[in-house]
């Protein structure tokens, strides 16, 4: 894990010292709000509905067990006693008090932790394939990547007052899990003639209008990608609309340019402006890289426990991977227990994961985009032991990647723009489906639902996206089919009319009765059947059929 | 603030700087207690908009608005009903 | 609003004056004026007789407006429409490293002490400011620890 140098250290303590300067301006009205709000917000500080919320960054989704420790404290000194993992791998305060946030800062930045850039109009968290490092398939761990990208990016002087927010993911490998596609860049380590270099997506996002990244190169070298990335965001910065918060975003700018022509712009400023101390030579690349060395050595003789347990056999069903190494294992932690709000910990659970954490997983936790986080390197004779924890603080439902494993942000119970509850209806989700064995054969699902249209909750990717919205002050959803945000990334495409919220449930069940109406074997999931037989169906089932 | 209001009679609300704070204004200050909230007419929305600004100019709240009443008094928007009575789900 | 320029942390006068009639322009022989890009297009004859001009910017304007003519000024200046809109640093950056210019690049307009460190790191040299806030823009200045993570 990347473990801070003395100078990230004290840049670090610098801006929680600028932060304390700033809070006290406008305490005592040196700043107004507008001018604070920005400021606030390049510190991950919202204002919600109910209070402030503090979006703390998890650089990449790794955390270690001492950083996971120190969350649950901050939660409890300071909040409600929990926290919520967000969708680009980060956790949400929801009750902190503008005058301690920055104690909270303080406290942070003792674990080498801060909420730097975690909003505001400039490049936010750098977000990561959670099983980076420890699966076969990838070209190269793409972590230190993300904190080569990470430390270029924060306090960049040209890069801070950007058109609107920027989103960066980096992925290493065929399979995306790191829904790379629907960010404003997007970048995929590959190899080609043996060398490894980039390619480059560019103009992903969700929101009011989703789209798809498009590749404007094929193979950027390593060394300069920090100079390729600087003409994609000069070029952004300069061009992109400022006229309209709602076409800000570079996806808006490449579809009104053209790939060609935004290539050919961002080609062009990059032969002009690149930077020879931006080029990134062997030994600097090395440097990071030596801190993401695999705390194990190689593969060892360990074996899985068997236990005539339906539970346990459940959980190493459903979320647990081999790891890249023989005798390891590779924990999924699923955050949607029954009932509970998803993506939510607890104080307590944050400190018993810490502790396993530090036991069992080599002091390594990472959080996934979908709101779950993972134990990356267990050994295999100890899951037994490990699932027995987990299960005491209700963090070893085995759901991951089943239909209550479903991505689901905050909503009006907490947000400010939401225009319907979205934690709710997940929760409604889970109990109606409640049951292990119809999961498992309704199997690999996606459900992903959104509180309002800017999409935290990603439901224009999900396989079923849910889109909570106001129809004359009634809650109504709307839903979309056949998104995904992998490799084969798409846009779902919407069913029809939204539903109010008592007949919710009820068109879900019409959907997954459909898809499995028209399974042509055991095995075959939503999405695929969804590719074959096309929206007309689900459509046929849902408004034509007369009520019942 | 006062563009799209629809409605008759309005409570002015807004969120202490300080502590972030869901507060209503009672006639002479701002607290969390809705019981004590002052029932404002839509003829003197103007009126308010300027006391609430003066707050914020002195720092003691943020984000004023106004929340919409039914004819019985009580809450009419779904986010207004939230953001006074807390969280809908059981943590 | 009483205003001063801000050059690192030294406080000056602005030198540079504002001239709404070109009719007038013989009458500001000896001193520096500051125009427009509007004046500057509409009137480049007369203007390039001059010396000592310096040219305003608002932040939805760009050099390329006057790319051409880059060399002639003596000083630049950005005036931020809103300090959000962030081209600025953007435009400055390139005055210095596409078109290599060394003569003086100014912030003006709506900017806060917060944003200070940024706009010196991309090539500004000075910022017109509120004599009433010189204090923040100072505390920046010295809260600056020199560390960055880009060159």
């Amino acid at each position: 894990m990347y473990q801070y140098s003395e100078k990230d250290k004290q840049i670090v303590k610098n801006r929680t010292k600028e932060f304390l300067f700033q809070v006290k301006r406008r305490i005592n009205g040196d700043l107004t709000e507008e001018e604070f709000k920005p400021l606030r917000l390049m510190n991950g500080l919202y204002l919600q509905l109910h209070a402030y919320m503090l979006r703390v960054a998890i650089p990449y989704g790794e955390l270690s067990y001492i950083q996971l420790k120190k969350l649950a404290e901050i939660s409890e000194k300071y909040d409600k006693g929990y926290g919520h993992f967000t969708t680009r791998q980060n956790i949400q305060f929801n009750w902190p008090k503008l005058e301690d946030v920055p104690k909270i800062l303080e406290e942070l930045a003792d674990v080498e932790m801060h909420a730097i850039q975690t909003s505001g109009n400039c490049i936010r968290n750098i977000s990561c394939d959670h099983l980076a490092g420890i699966n076969n398939d990838e070209v190269e761990d793409p972590r230190p990547w993300c904190e080569i990208i990470r430390k270029w990016s924060t306090f960049h002087p040209e890069f801070s007052f950007l058109p609107r927010k920027f989103k960066i993911a980096v992925i290493a490998c065929d399979t995306d899990r790191a829904a790379m596609k629907v960010h404003d860049i997007g970048l995929k380590l590959v190899k080609k003639k043996n060398e490894v270099g980039f390619e480059v997506f560019v103009g992903g996002g969700q929101g009011r209008s989703p789209f798809i990244a498009k590749k404007i190169n094929d193979f950027v070298k390593k060394k300069d990608l920090l100079n390729y990335l600087e003409a994609i965001l000069s070029i952004y910065n300069e061009m992109g609309r400022r006229d309209n918060i709602y076409k800000a975003r570079i996806k808006i700018l490449i579809n009104e340019l053209g790939e060609k022509k935004l290539k050919s712009l961002v080609e062009n400023k990059f032969r002009k402006f690149a930077d020879k101390k931006l080029s990134l030579k062997e030994n600097e690349i090395q440097e990071i890289k030596n801190y993401f060395k695999l705390p194990i050595s190689g593969p060892i003789k360990s074996e899985i426990p068997f236990k005539k347990n339906k539970q346990y056999t459940n959980w190493l069903n459903q979320n647990v991977i081999e790891h890249k190494l023989s005798g390891y294992s590779i924990i999924m932690v699923s955050l949607k227990p029954y009932n509970q709000p998803p993506g939510d910990a607890t104080a307590n659970q944050m400190k018993k994961l810490s502790k396993i954490a530090q036991e069992f997983s080599y002091g390594e936790i990472r959080v996934t985009h979908e709101q779950n986080l993972v134990l990356p390197h267990v050994k295999n004779s100890d899951l037994f032991n490990v699932w027995n924890q987990l299960k005491s603080i209700n963090l070893a439902t085995p759901n991951i990647g089943l239909i209550t494993d479903a991505i689901c942000c905050p909503g009006m119970d907490y947000c400010a723009l939401a225009t319907a509850r979205s934690i709710p209806i997940s929760q409604k989700i889970s109990r109606y489906f409640k049951d292990q064995s119809i999961q498992e054969k309704i199997g690999k699902i996606k459900i992903k639902i959104s509180g309002c249209i800017n999409a935290c909750g990603h439901h224009h990717v999900g396989n079923i996206g849910i889109l909570g919205l106001d129809r004359n002050g009634e809650e109504s959803y709307q839903i979309s089919l056949g998104g995904s945000a992998d490799e084969n990334t798409n846009i779902g495409q919407i069913v029809g009319p939204s539903f109010p919220e008592k007949e919710l449930m009820k068109a879900i069940k019409t959907i997954v009765k459909t898809f499995e109406n028209n399974k042509k074997a055991k095995n075959e999931d939503f999405l695929t059947v969804f590719n074959r037989i096309g929206i007309d169906p689900f459509k046929k089932d849902l408004y034509e059929t007369s009520n019942s | 603030m006062a563009k799209k209001l629809k409605g008759d009679s309005f409570f002015l609300s807004a969120n202490d700087l300080k502590t972030g704070s869901v507060v209503y204004y009672d006639g002479k200050s701002w607290s969390s207690k809705i019981e004590k909230a002052k029932k404002i007419n839509r003829n003197q929305i103007e009126k308010y908009e300027n006391i609430a600004k003066n707050f914020e100019n002195k720092c003691i709240i943020i984000s004023p608005l106004f929340v919409e009443l039914t004819d019985k008094g009580k809450i009419k928007k779904l986010r207004d009903i939230i953001r006074y009575k807390g969280l809908t789900i059981k943590i | 609003m009483k205003q001063v320029i801000l050059k690192k942390d030294k406080i000056l006068q602005n030198e540079y004056v504002i001239i709404n009639d070109l009719k007038d322009l013989s009458n500001f022989n000896s001193q520096k004026i500051i125009i427009t890009v509007e004046q500057w297009l509409a009137n480049k004859n007369i203007l390039k007789k001059k010396k000592n001009i310096g040219i305003k910017l608002n932040s939805d304007e760009s050099i390329s407006m006057i790319k051409d003519d880059i060399d002639f000024f003596k000083m630049i200046q950005f005036n931020f429409i809103t300090f959000k809109d962030g081209r600025p640093f953007s435009e400055a950056k390139k005055l210095r490293v596409e078109f290599k210019f060394k003569k003086e690049i100014r912030a003006s307009g709506h900017i806060l002490p917060d944003q200070y460190i940024f706009l010196l790191r991309c090539g500004f040299n000075s910022v017109e400011i509120e004599t009433s806030k010189k204090k923040f823009w100072l505390e920046f200045l010295e809260m600056d620890s020199g560390l960055y993570y880009q060159p």
